[in-house]
């Protein structure tokens, strides 16, 4: 059932690549959308009660090497997934119909999709990592072939970054292997492991930084903004709505899961690393010119609420570090399908330009409107997405870090700064008279940022939609994690009081 | 009138910022420049103006006319069929001089679209006029209350208002028709000068129904000239309307009211007005230099003086209108647009088809082409004025040629300031 996810959009890559197929465009976007139809499937028949993976897989491979193929869903991976398929298909949509290549376009965009839904789904450490380093090629090529000014540098920077992400990655789970002893990589033999405390906090910052890359956090960020603004439409909607997610995602999985304990002693320089990323991204947003690149460092910023919510590790927080994967993903995609289509029409992203484009007849009218829905939903305003997200976070990580909590508020306070800034020179004001000869909206350019913000809206008032899938896995999860307040010393011993299935990592052979 | 050689020959070029148009225009041309595609956007406008025009002036007349100081005109733009069948003075078998060849009554496309609108089906006049399915008089009325505001533009008509001649007769008039109605009459007791400032202004609801009257003949000719092949440069355009408005500038401007079976002459016909100095100079004043911002396409801060302070240099006319902003609800020159979009001739439709968002934006489109008639007929005003107070353009005296260049250069002064479309006009793809 899960491979379907993964091998239904590679076998469609291959098919698109060598198939005599004419509408290559309706073709993939046929693929992802059964793809997304398929993961809407598997979450009608999650039980989200159930903290425990669900509909695992299991296949021997290299059992010598400890690889095998082992998939599994839960309630911090679901989400995701269905958020990969969703951007897929609204990536696909957007693209232009005339693009250069469309055969190795399209290919390469649902190469990245089964590539990241592998990464969600693998329930083993180097699957994980095969995965997580095969969409990196694909990506490369997206931004290197169909980017904008300066793609060969942002493309390479980007690789760079994130082989590096890759190696400090894969050396934290050797060493966790081979420090562990263990003959396999299999995620559940892993857990509950007995290394020292301080063993464990060098992996775990080995895993921190590597996957900080991907997200990515301050200092490591700055491949974003080049790549981000560099990157096509449907290419930066991938990169900011699920590539980042895979970082974040990570960080939980594997640095939280894997070393709680750590985790728990590195919390409040966590909480502080987050905070200084939220106003770091604010206020560099703030001094932008460059509407794709104030987006672009809005990701920066908003990302660091994930890690503030990772941190303050209660179930509340956590749900809302989850929410705000997803709330994230949501609005990044129609921020940066609108900055698209805003330069597509009126072929700038300058601040000091554009004007007006909230006009009746000449202007933008509908791309200004949905431009404002998603500030503010960005900016935290109620009754969108973005609140829901950020408002769990806050409430949730309050009471353990009250400073950094009060810090990341201030944070979404920015955020409503550069957005007002943004649509009030982008939206407002008078259309310049000399440049007001847009073409018309296309379909193509209509549908997503409408898909997008109807689900923005809808999650924002019918927020239970979004929470009850990971409620239950991340309350097992902090159920496993020390106390904050009580000082930690490594132990391979669970918490007392603490279930005795570590909650999301333990197979449930019932479910099949 | 007749077109001129070139005057350059025996006076120095012009080195004025606009030195071209100037040329232009001592060459007996307009300020747009004569290019077939010009042509075809102004005539197609003009007929599509004249059509809704019919309505305004008929409309305004019945306003000044029959309404009156009515308290509750909910129904002021629910024109009876008197008026529909009133006979314009200038088209028809019985006009006092016929400009158009056509009837006298109301326009056939005006009576058709009355009866269905937009919506081509006929219902209740109320739903029409509900759902804005009709012609919007609120462009007219925005107009003859920018006459009413800028005030005391030169003439006598203005001033008249003021004198207590016409005081007596509004007074007359105003108590007629309140006669058995103790409550309005109390009122205008207590607030005469109320009253009398109601009265000002439905006198120049006459002045604009009576300029209007001439206008939409003048216009429906030049369209059947164009389609006939007669008129085929803008200059050719432009000598028409110079040459109507001096055949027509003589046509008396005054303000009767009905009460009842009698007439009352608050400005009676025999004070002279005339058509030319009392309505049609203070209208192209007021409304295609003047008028006042338009509401809703920007905030003026009129104590951060971006507005004058000087009313004489009020600049939001239709000659400096941005037109882009302007298709917004409620902004009195889109209702303009919205009226003249339902009598566009089929070329133009095709013309505004085959550009920018095509139907989408079709209302900016004939925002500009109007723009551009505008300019037109400016030209036509600013040569009838030439040839009324200077000299032929084909003078060979020297001395009366450079007095015509000042002339000229002191109308095109008004276009140096940035909101001037001047510049914009000169480009084809400026739609």
């Amino acid at each position: 059932m899960l491979s379907t996810l993964i091998w239904f959009p590679v076998l469609g890559a291959i098919a698109i690549a060598v198939l005599p197929l004419r509408q290559l465009k309706l073709a993939a976007l046929t693929i992802s959308g059964i793809a997304l139809l398929w993961t809407l499937w598997i979450a009608h028949q999650f039980n989200f009660t159930n903290p425990l993976l669900q509909f695992q897989e299991y296949l021997p491979w290299l059992e010598t090497l400890g690889l095998n193929y082992q998939l599994g869903v839960d309630g911090l991976s679901l989400p995701l997934l269905m958020l990969n398929s969703l951007l897929t298909w609204i990536a696909l949509y957007s693209s232009e119909e005339e693009i250069e290549r469309p055969r190795l376009f399209y290919s390469l965009i649902l190469l990245v999709s089964g590539a990241v839904a592998g990464a969600f789904l693998a329930q083993n450490l180097l699957l994980f990592f095969l995965c997580y380093e095969v969409e990196l090629v694909p990506f490369y090529l997206l931004i290197s072939i169909w980017g904008g000014e300066k793609r060969d540098y942002a493309a390479m920077k980007f690789l760079l970054y994130t082989a590096l992400s890759g190696a400090l990655i894969l050396v934290a789970f050797l060493g966790l292997v081979w420090l562990q002893g263990a003959d396999s990589f299999a995620y559940d033999a892993l857990m509950g492991q007995s290394l020292p405390l301080w063993v464990q906090t060098v992996l775990l910052s080995l895993v921190l930084v590597g996957f900080g890359i991907k997200i990515p956090l301050v200092p490591l960020h700055t491949w974003l903004p080049d790549t981000y603004v560099a990157a096509s439409t449907p290419v930066a909607i991938l990169l900011g709505g699920v590539l980042a997610k895979l970082g974040a995602y990570g960080i939980f999985r594997f640095g939280l899961g894997l070393f709680p304990e750590a985790w728990a002693t590195l919390a409040p320089g966590l909480a502080t690393w987050a905070t200084v990323s939220v106003l770091y991204g604010a206020m560099v947003a703030i001094a932008q010119k460059d509407i794709k690149r104030m987006v672009a460092y809005s990701s920066i910023g908003h990302m660091g609420y994930i890690l503030l919510g990772g941190a303050a590790l209660t179930a509340l927080s956590l749900v809302g570090a989850v929410t705000q994967m997803v709330a994230h993903g949501l609005i990044l995609a129609i921020l940066f399908h609108l900055v698209g289509v805003i330069e597509a029409k009126v072929g700038t992203r300058d601040l000091d330009v554009l004007n007006g484009l909230m006009n009746p007849i000449r202007g933008l009218p509908m791309v200004s409107a949905l431009l404002i829905l998603g500030g503010m939903a960005s900016a935290g305003i109620p009754g969108l997405v973005g609140f829901v997200s950020e408002f769990l976070v806050f409430q949730g990580s309050y009471s353990v870090f009250p400073l950094q909590t009060l810090l990341c508020v201030v944070g979404t306070g920015l955020t409503a700064v550069y957005f007002v800034i943004l649509l009030n020179r982008t939206c407002f004001g008078k259309l310049d008279n000399a440049i007001a000869y847009f073409p018309k909206l296309e379909w193509r350019e209509r549908v997503p940022a409408l898909i997008l913000a109807l689900t923005i809206l809808f999650l924002g008032i019918q927020p239970t939609w979004l929470v009850r899938w990971t409620e239950s896995t991340t309350t097992a999860i902090v159920a496993t994690v020390p106390p904050l307040t009580q000082p930690t010393i490594a132990s391979v011993n669970r918490p007392v009081n603490s279930p005795q299935t570590v909650g999301w990592v333990v197979p449930d052979n019932s479910i099949k | 009138m007749t077109t001129a050689t070139l005057p350059q020959n025996r006076i120095p070029p012009s080195t004025h910022e606009f030195a071209d148009i100037i040329h232009r225009l001592e060459a007996g041309g307009s300020m747009l420049p004569d290019t077939p595609e010009n042509l075809m956007q102004i005539i197609g406008i003009y007929k599509a103006y004249a059509v809704p025009m019919d309505f305004y002036w008929r409309n305004l007349l019945y306003i000044a006319e029959r309404v009156f100081l009515n308290p509750l005109p909910a129904f002021k733009y629910f024109l009876p069929q008197e008026y529909l069948d009133l006979h314009n003075h200038y088209a028809g078998d019985d006009a006092d001089i016929r400009i158009w060849r056509g009837e006298a009554t109301a326009h056939p496309e005006l009576l058709e679209f009355i009866q269905k609108g937009e919506l081509k089906q006929k219902l209740p006049k109320l739903l029409h006029h509900l759902w804005h399915d009709r012609i919007n008089m609120e462009f007219a009325e925005a107009c003859l209350r920018a006459m009413f505001w800028h005030r005391g533009m030169g003439g006598q008509f203005d001033p008249y208002l003021d004198t207590d001649e016409y005081k007596a007769n509004a007074d007359r008039a105003i108590r007629a028709f309140f006669r058995g109605n103790p409550a309005m009459l109390g009122l205008y007791n207590l607030f005469p000068e109320m009253f009398l400032e109601q009265v000002r202004e439905l006198s120049y609801y006459a002045n604009l129904g009576l300029f209007w009257e001439v206008m939409a003949p003048v216009f429906f000719e030049m369209s059947d000239l164009y389609d006939e092949g007669k008129i085929s440069t803008v200059p050719e355009a432009m000598n028409f309307l110079v040459n109507g408005i001096f055949a027509i500038a003589g046509r008396p401007i005054y303000h009767h009211v009905y009460i009842g079976d009698e007439c009352y002459e608050i400005i009676p016909k025999s004070k002279g007005f005339m058509w030319l100095y009392e309505a049609a100079l203070p209208y192209v004043e007021a409304v295609f230099y003047r008028t006042s911002p338009f509401r809703g396409t920007k905030s003026y801060n009129a104590q951060a003086k971006q507005i004058p302070t000087d009313q004489n240099e009020f600049h939001y006319g239709i000659l400096y209108a941005d037109v882009f902003p302007v298709g917004s609800a409620g902004i009195p020159p889109t209702l303009l647009m919205q009226d003249m979009l339902h009598f566009l001739p089929p070329y133009l439709l095709d013309y505004y088809s085959q550009y920018c968002r095509g139907e989408d934006d079709m209302l900016i489109q004939l925002g500009i082409s109007f723009q551009r008639s505008m300019y037109n007929v400016t030209s036509a005003v600013i040569q009838a004025l030439r040839t009324a107070l200077l000299y032929p353009l084909d003078d060979t005296n020297s001395k009366h040629l450079m007095a015509n260049r000042q002339f000229f250069e002191g109308q095109l002064d008004r276009f140096k300031r940035p909101e001037a479309r001047l510049r914009d006009i000169q480009q084809q793809d400026y739609r």
